[in-house]
């Protein structure tokens, strides 16, 4: 008895019929559920009503793809929030009755009022699908089983992919509720398959395994899938979590408020844009779109979420569309090296925009030094200037520390041809996170960050 | 079997999975019928057949 039967299980994709649709289609249908999206949100959500009306747009007038980038305004996360606050939890930004809801998540709030996030049991099927291609095309099966080293809380983090799972039709192991050491003595004992975690959190049980003399690469893992934070689409991270997990390692990108939107490639060195539940735009400063191969903000419209719709949001995540394919042989938008950062993160040095992703990807290059930093960022009258801390290696000795600074210095120099002060740590001395890591400090003056912020949208 | 023949079956399939939640005074089949429901109208647009945003606003 199988849960597939044994041709469809040889499928490369998930869903063959979008997963290769040659590009003019794609669109075509893009243009079909936008409309859809748009029409559903301004009829059932004040918010977008609002919106609309208030630049003078009417869903029947976004005939063409070019009319819904022209005419159709962004969104950003402080309006949701606006229109939460006019009644709590949900206000004007609510599209659906409460029957209908079937889970809620919340942003924590660190940059000011959390964003409530509600699922219906529609949309959580579909956050669930949005991991299910990266599943599937990492040849992963029902017969799989995943473990989650994950508290199962109020931030929609993991729960998605656990979504995934069940919709995969595979086992979920929880690992919530332990502590590290736990987690691994469970790994050992339920010998799952694959596991979820961020980046920095893979690696960090990589220590907790060294203080309980386990090996990794001897476990059961085969796979560990990373999300949460850039990582995975960085090939020197993505190496360090591979060869202490003895695992094949692969990323998903996503956002909490609008859900799972890119699944790594099985090629692993960049995302896919989920084309059957996702729209996405790359825009410039201007919100004009960037041409193909250039950096710019993700934009990005959910066809999943029927509770509370987001149309043309503002991620602030930097990305880059490549201007061709990867070689899995999907049709689907494909952004090499994933996120690169984040508008609010921008760094510019003597007029070289730095980003924090090419940071972690070069300091990976300094032998002698681990995968833990912190980027400070500063400001004098004119410049931004940055600062990196990064852990020694336990094995490093400290007389070396001068050396690997100046090491990773020329690295900086060299390949981006700016220069980066280093100072190297001791391990142990950085902080160490289960969720998202804080890794960008920004300290340049508020009304530095305020133009930088106005300057992105936020 | 073609997008088509698959689409056909489907629409079939919903349109009986709504008379039985309509029929029903059954809780749990009314449920699970909402389910049948919303999963059919999940296949279609895995197939881009694209009407509404859900399947509550299609019926």
């Amino acid at each position: 008895m199988h849960l597939y039967k044994p041709e469809v299980e040889k499928q490369k994709f998930w869903n063959p019929h979008t997963q290769t649709m040659p590009r003019a289609e794609l669109d075509q249908l893009h243009l079909r559920k936008l409309q859809t999206a748009i029409e559903y949100a301004y009829a059932r959500s004040p918010m977008y009503r609002k919106l609309l009306d208030r630049h003078h747009v009417r869903p029947e007038q976004i005939r063409t793809l070019d009319d819904f980038v022209k005419r159709l305004p962004f969104i950003d996360k402080k309006e949701i929030l606006d229109a939460q606050a006019v009644g709590p939890p949900f206000g004007d930004a609510l599209a659906i009755p409460e029957d209908f809801f079937h889970q809620r998540f919340a942003t924590s709030g660190s940059t000011g009022a959390p964003l409530h996030i509600p699922l219906t049991y529609h949309s959580a099927e579909l956050w669930g699908e949005s991991w299910v291609y990266l599943y599937w095309a990492a040849g992963l099966r029902a017969r799989h089983s995943f473990y989650f080293p994950f508290n199962w809380g109020i931030f929609a983090a993991f729960w998605s992919a656990y979504m995934g799972v069940r919709r995969l039709g595979a086992t979920v192991i929880s690992g919530g509720g332990l502590d590290s050491k736990a987690r691994l003595r469970q790994i050992e004992q339920y010998r799952p398959d694959v596991m979820l975690a961020t980046p920095t959190y893979a690696l960090y049980l990589g220590e907790t395994a060294r203080e309980m003399g386990v090996d990794l690469a001897k476990t059961s893992i085969s796979t560990v899938i990373v999300s949460g934070e850039p990582g995975g689409s960085i090939p020197a991270t993505r190496h360090a979590i591979e060869e202490l997990w003895g695992a094949r390692c692969y990323e998903l990108y996503g956002i909490a408020e609008i859900g799972p939107t890119n699944p790594g490639c099985p090629m692993q060195e960049g995302v896919h844009l989920c084309e059957d539940w996702y729209q996405a735009l790359i825009v410039d400063e201007s919100g004009n779109p960037v041409e193909p191969g250039e950096v710019g903000e993700h934009i990005v419209t959910s066809y999943i979420q029927d509770g509370q719709p987001l149309i043309k949001y503002r991620t602030h995540d930097l990305v880059r569309r490549a201007e061709r394919p990867c070689g899995c042989g999907t049709t689907w938008a494909y952004y090499p090296g994933g996120v690169l950062g984040r508008t609010d993160h921008m760094i510019i040095v003597k007029g070289v925009n730095v980003y924090p992703a090419a940071v972690e990807a070069l300091l990976h290059r300094v032998a002698g030094l681990s995968e833990h930093y912190e980027l400070h960022v500063d400001r004098d009258a004119t410049n931004d200037f940055v600062t990196v801390k990064a852990e020694a290696r336990p094995e490093i000795d400290a007389a070396r520390y001068a050396e690997l600074g100046r090491d990773a210095e020329s690295v900086f120099k060299s390949v981006i041809g700016v220069s980066i002060d280093v100072a190297v740590q001791a391990p142990s001395s950085l902080p160490r996170y289960e969720l998202k890591a804080k890794r960008f400090f920004d300290h340049r003056p508020a009304a530095h960050r305020w133009q930088l912020a106005r300057r992105s949208g936020s | 079997m073609t997008r088509e023949e698959t689409l056909d079956r489907l629409r079939d399939l919903q349109t009986r999975v709504r008379e039985l939640r309509q029929a029903s005074d059954n809780p749990a089949i009314e449920r699970t019928m909402q389910l049948l429901d919303l999963y059919c109208h999940m296949a279609r647009w895995e197939l881009g057949d694209v009407r509404t945003m859900n399947a509550e606003t299609e019926s």
